[in-house]
């Protein structure tokens, strides 16, 4: 019993075996540019992180308590935090955004005689996000794609000499144009 | 007697047809994909976000009566090359910047800072710099 070399068809199946290699490596780069070109850029860290100073700089006014928020140790409630604080937090009409708000805020006002009691709260936005904001969890794959908050805590003096602590924290959304979908 | 011309097939040259189609064919695919590299690495829409996002951020950091120049000269050559003016590559509405350096493409970020936001391309002898100029205004 004995072969014979059909060289011609050995041929025929080399160039579809290497032409099938030249496919699969050419998806395999298009696949990874496609990759790396679509994946926005993050930038609700810094975002969360301005809008944080922003209100931070609104409530104290080199050292001392806005004499809009406070006065006489008196706290006012109708204190219009976006108006005041010339924050505005319409976004672009994309992603169904402009139904569903993108930020929020929420800030507390304590006297340093007692933290634990809040002589004011006040918030603005879509205060559904904050929940995810005290996940810490960074290994969870779904990580990237919650809220991002920054907290930040400043001490001011008010009129009559007391010191106050204010805690604000704030949530950046956006998810949609910072996360890869 | 007269001979008869006999054509004999040319085996050879059958295989080197089929060489000449295959390698054409991969000539072709590679070309194509290097065409689909360049037109993804020109930068038109990574350039269109990292533009519109950090013109955002400057808006929201900065404060009423500034001027901010940022360069964009990399925007330039692209929106050139793609036939768009460069006036007309970054429009402000409202507290949404939008960048657009593709006939169609585009891509818009709003910023938080309730400031009215104006910019236009910096001109140094009636020539695009490559700069431009965002001036922050008081709303």
């Amino acid at each position: 019993m004995f072969f014979i070399k059909n060289k011609k068809g050995a041929d025929k199946m080399l160039s579809m075996y290497w032409f099938a290699i030249i496919i699969i490596v050419s998806v395999g780069v298009v696949a990874m540019v496609y990759i790396f070109y679509t994946a926005p850029y993050e930038v609700r860290d810094a975002e969360s992180e301005v809008l944080s100073n922003q209100f931070a700089n609104c409530f104290s006014r080199g050292g001392l308590v806005n004499p809009m928020l406070a006065s006489v140790g008196e706290f006012n409630s109708g204190f219009d935090l976006l108006g005041e604080c010339e924050v505005n937090f319409v976004v672009e009409n994309e992603y169904g955004w402009s139904q569903r708000e993108q930020f929020f805020v929420e800030t507390e006002f304590y006297s340093v005689d007692d933290l634990n009691n809040p002589k004011l709260v006040l918030s603005e936005g879509n205060l559904d996000w904050k929940p995810s904001c005290f996940i810490k969890d960074k290994k969870d794959e779904d990580y990237d794609r919650l809220v991002k908050c920054n907290e930040e805590r400043i001490y001011v003096l008010g009129e009559d000499g007391e010191q106050y602590l204010i805690k604000i924290l704030v949530g950046v959304g956006k998810i949609d144009k910072n996360v890869r979908q | 007697m007269k001979k008869k011309r006999v054509f004999k097939k040319n085996k050879k040259a059958e295989i080197l047809i089929g060489n000449v189609i295959f390698i054409l064919l991969n000539v072709l695919f590679l070309f194509v994909l290097i065409l689909f590299l360049l037109k993804q690495g020109d930068g038109t829409i990574v350039l269109e976000q990292l533009y519109a996002k950090q013109i955002s951020l400057l808006a929201d950091s900065a404060n009423p009566e500034m001027l901010i120049k940022i360069d964009m000269e990399r925007g330039m050559e692209v929106a050139e090359k793609n036939g768009i003016d460069f006036r007309e590559v970054v429009k402000i509405t409202g507290n949404v910047v939008e960048v657009k350096l593709g006939e169609n493409s585009g891509y818009s970020y709003s910023f938080f800072n309730d400031v009215r936001l104006n910019a236009y391309p910096d001109e140094l002898n009636n020539e695009y710099n490559g700069l431009y100029v965002l001036t922050v205004v008081r709303n």
